[in-house]
Formats: C-alpha cells, sequence, structure tokens
C-alpha cells in the first residue's frame, strides 16, 4: 500500500534527476571540450555545425550539443537549431536513469539494446569515447569505473583534480548564467 | 538481483538439408506469391547453381518470372534501383536472393524499395526507419560464412557520393532460409576456409563480445563444433555433402548468434582492412581472429576457456587445466588456420596476404577505432592497442 503511493514520487524523483543530469552533462560536453586537448582531437573529427542529442523515448528529457567547430561543443539545453544529425536515444526513462545513476556502463548499455542510435554509427562511437573521457573526468575513480568500460590507465590524480576542477566551474558558470537569462 | 539483461530475435524458418530447394514453391505459395524474381551473380550462374532453383520451381509449377544475374561484389544504389525497375515492370511478387554477402544484401534493398515504393535507396538509410513488412522473400546461400540469410542489416554503397548506407531494420529478415548442401558443394578451397573462418569468427565474437546472452551462446558454441568438426575434412573431400550441410548450417547458426550479441575487434579490424586494403572479409577474419582474442584474453578467460570444449572435443577440454584452457582455444584456433594454409594457402598474417603494406597499418588502425562493433568488444581498444594487435598481425 505505502509502496504505491511512494510511486508516483519515485517517478518523480526520478526523472527529475535524469533531466538535471542530461543538465550538467551537456553543459560539461561544452566544459570538456574547452579544456580537454583528447576530446579536441576527438571531436574535430565532427562536421562543424554536427548537433548531437541524447534522449529519452519517446519525448522525454533531452541534451543537445553543437560541434561549433575546432573540438568545441556548445550546449543548446534541450532545443536543437536543426535537424538533429545523430541522437542517442533510451528506450526508457529506467534504461536512462541505470545509466545516468552509474549503475550500468553505456557500453553495457549499448550491449544490453537500452539505447538505439539514429545516425552515423562512427559519430556514434566517437561521441561515446568523448562521454567516457568526460566522466573519467569529473566522476570520483571509484564511480568513473562504474560507468566507463576501463578507467584510462593515463589519466592521474592531478590532472583529473585540475581539469574537473575547471570543468565543474564552467558548468557552474554556465548554471549561473542560463538563470540570469531566464 | 542480477543486472543481466538481453534481447534475442530470429523469426527465420531454416529449411536444411536434403532437396531442401524443392520446399521453395511451398514456402512461396504459402506467402501468396506467384510470380517470383531470382537476384544473384554472373559466378552464381556460371557454377550452374540456378538451375536446380529453378528446375525445383518449374517442377512445382511455380515460373521464375525473372533472373538478375548482374549483382557486383559491392552492390550500389544504382544496382538496387535497376532490378527494383526491373521486378516492377515483370509485375513480380516476390524476391529470391540465390548468392553470397552481396547479392543478399542487394536483394534486402532492392525489397524496401519495392515494397515501401520510390527509386532512392538512400532515404531508407539507417535505423528503424522500415515501419511495415515487405514483399515475400526467400534466401539461399551459396557460400557458408556471411550468415547474411538471417541478420536484420543490408549494406550498399552509394556512388555518387562515395559512402556506404547502412540499413537496418527486423523487416529486412527474410521470411525463410533455405540451405542446401548442393549450393556449397562446388566452392573453391580457398572460398570455402575463408567463409569458414568468417563463420567461426562470428560465433567467437558472438560467444566472448559484450553482449553474448544464454540463447545466443547455444547458437555459437553449436556453430564452432560443427565447423572444428567437419571444416578440415570438407577441405581434404569437398564432394562430402554431409560436411558441406554442416558448414552452411554453422553458418547459419553463426549468423543467428551474432546478429543477436553482435561482435567486437576482430570485425572492426576487418572492416577496416577490407575498405583500405580490398582483403574479403573472410580472409580478414581469419587473420586477426586469433591476435584479438590474445588481446582481449584476460576479460574473457572464463567464455574462451568454454570453447575449448567446442574446437577440440571433450578429451582435450578434460586433459587441459582449467586455467590453461583459454590460451589452448587460441592455440586450437592458430592450428586450424595452419592446417588451412597448408591446403589452400589462406594466409595467416598480413605480410601473407601480398595485398597489405606496413604503412597502411595505422591508417587501418584509425578507420577501426571508429567501427561500431568496437563498442561491443569486451576490452576497451585505444589507438596504440589497436596498432600493435596490427603489428602482431603482420607478420
Amino acid at each position: 500500500m505505502l509502496a504505491k503511493r511512494i510511486q508516483p514520487m519515485v517517478f518523480q524523483a526520478r526523472r527529475l534527476y535524469v533531466e538535471l543530469m542530461f543538465q550538467v552533462m551537456g553543459r560539461a560536453l561544452q566544459a570538456v571540450s574547452e579544456v580537454d586537448s583528447a576530446v579536441q582531437s576527438e571531436a574535430v573529427a565532427l562536421p562543424k555545425g554536427f548537433l548531437f542529442e541524447m534522449m529519452v523515448m519517446p519525448a522525454g528529457s533531452k541534451l543537445i550539443v553543437e560541434h561549433i567547430g575546432n573540438g568545441r561543443f556548445h550546449y543548446h539545453g534541450d532545443k536543437a537549431p536543426r535537424p538533429i544529425d545523430l541522437s542517442i536515444q533510451f528506450k526508457h526513462i529506467a534504461h536512462a536513469f541505470l545509466v545516468l545513476s552509474f549503475q550500468e556502463k553505456t557500453s553495457v548499455a549499448f550491449a544490453n539494446d537500452r539505447m538505439l542510435v539514429d545516425g552515423d554509427i562512427s559519430y556514434a562511437v566517437r561521441m561515446t569515447r568523448v562521454l567516457n573521457r568526460l566522466e573519467a573526468f569529473i566522476l570520483p575513480k571509484l564511480v568513473a569505473k562504474r560507468a566507463v568500460k576501463e578507467y584510462p590507465a593515463s589519466l592521474h590524480l592531478p590532472e583529473k583534480l585540475i581539469s574537473a576542477a575547471r570543468i565543474y566551474l564552467k558548468v557552474a558558470t554556465n548554471f549561473v548564467e542560463t538563470a540570469r537569462a531566464s | 538481483m542480477t543486472n543481466q539483461y538481453y534481447e534475442f530475435f530470429c523469426p527465420v524458418k531454416v529449411i536444411a538439408g536434403k532437396a531442401a530447394l524443392e520446399h521453395i514453391p511451398y514456402e512461396l505459395t504459402g506467402l501468396a506469391a506467384k510470380r517470383p524474381m531470382i537476384v544473384t551473380d554472373k559466378g552464381v550462374r556460371a557454377a550452374g547453381l540456378l538451375e536446380p532453383v529453378v528446375a525445383a520451381c518449374e517442377e512445382s509449377g511455380l515460373e521464375i518470372v525473372t533472373i538478375y544475374d548482374d549483382v557486383p561484389p559491392d552492390s550500389s544504389t544504382s544496382v538496387v534501383r535497376d532490378i527494383a525497375g526491373i521486378y516492377r515492370s515483370e509485375k513480380c511478387d516476390s524476391i529470391i536472393a540465390v548468392g553470397g554477402g552481396s547479392a543478399i544484401d542487394t536483394a534486402k534493398a532492392v525489397n524496401i524499395l519495392v515494397s515501401e515504393g520510390g527509386d532512392d535507396i538512400a532515404k531508407y538509410s539507417g535505423a528503424g526507419v522500415i515501419k511495415h513488412p515487405l514483399k515475400p522473400f526467400l534466401v539461399v546461400p551459396t557460400t557458408a560464412g556471411t550468415g547474411s540469410e538471417v541478420t536484420s542489416v543490408a549494406v550498399i554503397t552509394d556512388t555518387k557520393k562515395s559512402v556506404k548506407l547502412p540499413f537496418t531494420s527486423s523487416f529486412l529478415l527474410p521470411n525463410a532460409a533455405v540451405i542446401d548442401p548442393r549450393m556449397t558443394l562446388t566452392l573453391p578451397p580457398h572460398i570455402t576456409a575463408a567463409t569458414a573462418m568468417d563463420a567461426m569468427t562470428h560465433a567467437t565474437e558472438a560467444f566472448t563480445c559484450m553482449a553474448k546472452n544464454p540463447l545466443s551462446d547455444a547458437y555459437a558454441t553449436s556453430a564452432i563444433k560443427k565447423i572444428s568438426h567437419s571444416l578440415l575434412k570438407v577441405m581434404d573431400n569437398p564432394k562430402d555433402a554431409d560436411g558441406r550441410l554442416e558448414l552452411a548450417q554453422a553458418s547459419t547458426m553463426a549468423g543467428i548468434a551474432f546478429s543477436n550479441s553482435m561482435v567486437g575487434l576482430v570485425h572492426a579490424l576487418g572492416h577496416a582492412t577490407g575498405a583500405i586494403c580490398h582483403l574479403p572479409h573472410g580472409l580478414c577474419m581469419s587473420l586477426y581472429l586469433p591476435y584479438v582474442l590474445e588481446y582481449n584474453l584476460e576479460h574473457i578467460r572464463g567464455p574462451l576457456g568454454e570453447l575449448l570444449l567446442y574446437l577440440d572435443g571433450p578429451e582435450v577440454y578434460a586433459a587441459t587445466p582449467a586455467n590453461r584452457r583459454a590460451e589452448a582455444s587460441i592455440s586450437a584456433l592458430r592450428k586450424l588456420r595452419d592446417e588451412l594454409h597448408k591446403r589452400c594457402k589462406l594466409p595467416r598474417t598480413l605480410k601473407e596476404t601480398g595485398s597489405v603494406t606496413e604503412d597502411q597499418l595505422d591508417t587501418i588502425a584509425e578507420m577501426a577505432l571508429d567501427d561500431g562493433s568496437i563498442m561491443f568488444n569486451p576490452k576497451e581498444v585505444l589507438l596504440e592497442d589497436a596498432k600493435a594487435v596490427l603489428k602482431r598481425a603482420w607478420a
């Protein structure tokens, strides 16, 4: 009985969590592309103006970033200025929650068919590497190990801390700017 | 609670064995099809493989309305458009693909156009674009390797834009795959070897990569057992119809396995090598398989060790200590490659192919890193890792 009463609240909390994580990840993608040369060299292969989306099917939360050139991303929130070039779609919010709460690695989620790729698969592979790199930076090592296939051996603590601080600072600044603008 | 989750889907009716071709008329009639078109290539016609198919249909009063026999090895959007035009002008109502990967992929793409309408196959490219069942479609494989008869994917080259267009939909799957040993009896030894190693790789990667699941495991292990048991026998006696049927069934089973559990680094490297050096796909699979298994070893020790039972039989499996079985599986595959090299000079290293230069390895590694298969490899692959595997496979 109690579980039935709580269930709507749990669903609402899960939806809010996924929405918040998308907002953080979108901003963090923009930030990491300004901070990390490895991410830049991955992103630079994408066409300029390339729009990447991660969303929950059928019309749930989403994040949209654009490659604005030179390996830099720009976060567009959940509104795309043009048709999307590559979309990674979670089949259900429960699957998005599994990945975004680091209970299931992104690669495992792909293997488990939790997500669909609509667009060029080679760009999807590239964006997955960028997401892995981002997670390795911004998450504590123990959590990051649950999120990525393999924690990068070359990423040492000083680099991780400095980069993470810069990314979080940029994310926070972006949140404040968005709040001021609205 | 376990975190395990998987999906498995294969609605293709498999019609396999002696006189399987003679079931085609019944199957088509059951699908209300009366005017089939055959899509094939010149090699299949020259090998005399069309005659038994046509004869089986005519004997049952089913007329083959038209035969398109000019599918190139790397099929294109213009070929698909042309065949669709013939299908419409001849008022066909079903398709029979007779051939290897290219003929089957082409027929899948033709089926999209003639079912969905239009002349531009490119607009149906991608995943999940096709929303309706297509026309009745049967596949008669003439090689034992690709497994295309049970996969929901087709790849067609857009010659104008010089890109390969992927098409993915469960509606691409044929209504039936007809596996008749007569269709592979005349395969030359080097193609028999390379295609069988393609199937072996499908099954091995299906069993060791990230999306493995209990159902695909069953198909994969059975395929490996059949190939290990029959391949060398068929190489020594190409007219061994039972052995040929075993290989053909193994290919289909490996196809069912990998289309439900995906493949890994062997395929990523193989796709890149095929694109850059124009080597046959099966040969690329055979080349890279042991080197990639060595690279993945510590991540796949358990399942790879299990495969020893199917690769080398119960006596060897029982006599090998559990902690040495994974290495023994790799050795069994190496031994099989050596035997194939002895019998038909199937290359074991990139250098032995004579078609790859050492300075191409970096480009192959870079291209492989963007291949979709790499996502399902159990071990993360960085550029340096891919280069290292290629270096080992060089000589």
